[in-house]
């Protein structure tokens, strides 16, 4: 099997260098200007850790339902109505508290978004990922409903609410010479700890961990499996709020239609990327963080952005041959 | 209110309304079915969408230079295939979960057509010639084409219905999809009877690709627009059989023709965005699927080796 993956994985590199070949330009080219657009000049590097932040935390949101046993592909939609959410707000109530409420509501929003997938998969045995899927369509149809109407700014041609006043803005902690750090991405790599933390040293994050591994056995060791997946789906769609109201509060100072470029599909690909642990998190996220920020550059070379989404599926694809593969294997 | 009965009532109301619910419920119904194929045989198909947007960008690339509709049609349809080809080989040969193999390929696809359609589409000439059709059997004042995608998608379900229940192909693929174990025990290979199940998703889905970019005249960016997801949808309201869902994406596609009619139209005193339209087909969806709508029931054997 071991030839086979690396068949697979060598089969993927080579279309994508045909493809760019075909197409008039250079391989080499286009990598390094992958690698110097996001890491060449400090402004750069900032820009990739802006991408990284959401990729962390999303990322770790996937991960934890991934622990469970479920796939969060909701976490588009879940951060996506935290952002709305800790947008209105912070919009509402000026200052710390209006932020502090904001992210608190954003959270809270990720998680009642989660929550009918979760009761379905607990209790009505309706599969998470079909009805997160519709979720998710319905929370980008709804808030586009609600950009574009109630709380649309109404001096902006645009879908969008208005921008957040400065003193309701999470400013950059570290300034200096171009290079940017947000308090976001320090709160996201606490969360990554302090989950890592529960998941080990909890008897809720021991039994979120037994119903994932094998839902029988913890049904006769005595867990409650339909609380522990809808906890679990709960716990991973208020990360997903979070990440956006901080989304709002450290970058964006608004919330527009069209908000995510697609950080929850990304996300899924930093779950199954960072492996056993959820240190692995962080070069994870940092990896897709380079694809979304170098891709922006390379569109300077006449290449399409799209290129990065087809690096991105083969990734996924070429982890999951290798970790998630089921057991058996007949024929 | 009294004006908004009259407007309903009215004939070319009525009209439009029913021609744009088949025109929206073409593509559905399409993509609905090759949902069903893979689905019934075991393998779990988020990729409608992704197969659907390949087609549809490649039927573009072909049609435009060559000026030949069936070319462009024909070569959708084979890139859907070898999208479904590689669907299997990830699901059946590498035994990737089929989750994951399923929202790849809808990323590859989505990048990929992003790409080809950047290197490879002339934005200058883009009318897509479509293939033959009957044009305006209402009469002149009554503008409606039936294309042969419209037929197509009506005979399918029609067509796979009697197939699942009455031939040997479709009864190995309902054995197959519903217990794969106890299939392989009296010597059905389910590799082999996914990966034509899967050949002929590939070519339904790459059917309403075709479809939806002939009918749109140019190819644009993500043009597919969630329609596979609906597709998907549908076929879980109409509890995986061919027919209930056929007439769940009808049901879908009226409410897209409504939502395009009564857009700025006030219904009792409010005007209904026209994104609140859009969501209800995912609304329906997740209610049913919490089986408020009578028990649906998936393939036994979905997602399974």
């Amino acid at each position: 099997m071991r030839w086979q993956i690396l068949a697979l994985a060598a089969g993927c590199v080579g279309l994508i260098i045909l493809a760019l070949v075909a197409s008039g330009s250079n391989p080499v080219e286009v990598f390094g200007k992958l690698i110097s657009g996001s890491f060449g000049t400090p402004a750069n590097i900032s820009g990739t850790l802006k991408e990284t932040t959401p990729l962390l935390m999303l990322g770790l949101g996937v991960y934890l339902a991934l622990k469970a046993g479920l796939f969060n592909i909701g976490i588009e939609g879940q951060f996506i109505v935290g952002a709305f959410t800790c947008a209105v707000i912070a919009l509402r109530v000026p200052g710390p508290f209006g932020m502090l409420l904001g992210v608190a509501g954003g959270t809270v929003a990720g998680a009642v978004w989660a929550l009918p997938a979760g009761w379905i998969r607990a209790y009505r045995g309706g599969h998470e990922v079909i009805t997160t899927i519709m979720l998710n369509n319905v929370a980008a149809l709804l808030t586009t409903a609600l950009v574009a109407g109630p709380f649309k700014d109404p001096t902006d041609e645009s879908p969008t609410t208005a921008s957040l006043a400065a003193s309701s803005q999470l400013h950059p902690i570290l300034n200096q010479g171009g290079l940017q750090v947000s308090a976001a991405i320090l709160i996201g790599t606490a969360c990554v700890f302090a989950l890592a933390w529960w998941l080990r040293r909890t008897v809720a994050g021991y039994e979120l961990q037994a119903v994932g591994a094998n839902p029988t056995a913890a049904k006769f060791a005595g867990v409650k499996a339909p609380q522990v997946i809808l906890r679990a789906m709960c716990v991973s769609g208020a990360l997903g709020g979070l990440a956006g109201g901080l989304q709002v509060l450290a970058y964006d100072g608004r919330f527009y239609q069209g908000f995510s470029p697609g950080y929850g599909f990304d996300a899924l690909g930093v779950a199954l990327l960072a492996g056993n642990s959820p240190i692995g998190l962080f070069p994870s996220a940092l990896l897709f963080g380079v694809l979304q920020k170098g891709g922006t550059s390379i569109q300077f070379l006449g290449v399409p952005k799209g290129i990065t989404y087809v690096i991105l599926g083969f990734l996924i694809v070429i982890a999951a041959t290798v970790r998630y593969r089921k057991v058996k294997n007949h024929d | 209110m009294t004006e908004l009965l009259a407007q309903l009532t009215g004939g070319t109301f009525m009209f439009t309304l029913i021609t744009g619910a088949i025109v929206f419920a073409t593509p559905y119904a399409l993509a609905a079915m090759g949902g069903y194929t893979s689905e019934r045989s075991g393998v779990m198909n988020i990729a409608l969408e992704g197969k659907m947007l390949m087609s549809a960008c490649v039927t573009a690339i072909v049609a435009l230079p060559t000026h030949n509709a069936l070319l462009g049609v024909l070569a959708g349809m084979g890139s859907a295939i070898l999208l479904s080809l590689f669907h299997w080989l990830l699901t059946q040969h590498f035994q990737i979960d089929q989750i994951i193999s399923g929202m790849a390929i809808n990323a590859i696809s989505f990048g990929a057509t992003n790409f080809l359609a950047g290197k490879f589409i002339d934005q200058a000439n883009n009318q897509i010639p479509i293939l033959p059709l009957w044009k305006n059997p209402f009469g002149q004042n009554q503008p409606f084409q039936i294309t042969i995608f419209m037929l197509l998608a009506f005979l399918l379900p029609v067509l796979l219905a009697y197939y699942a229940a009455r031939s040997r192909g479709g009864l190995r693929m309902m054995a197959v999809g519903s217990d794969p174990e106890k299939a392989r025990l009296i010597g059905v290979q389910p590799r082999r009877v996914r990966l034509v199940a899967l050949i002929a998703a590939g070519a339904f889905t790459g059917l309403a690709g075709a479809m939806i970019v002939s009918n749109a005249g140019s190819f644009t960016d993500n043009m597919t627009a969630g329609r596979g997801f609906i597709a998907l949808a549908a076929l879980i309201v109409g509890g995986w059989r061919p027919i209930p869902s056929l007439l769940a994406c009808l049901a879908f596609g009226v409410f897209d023709a409504l939502q395009l009619q009564l857009q700025g139209t006030a219904l009792f005193g409010v005007i209904v965005p026209s994104p609140v339209w859009q969501s209800v087909p995912y609304v329906v969806t997740v209610i049913a699927l919490a089986g408020f709508l009578g028990r649906s029931r998936p393939p036994a054997g979905l997602g399974k080796a």
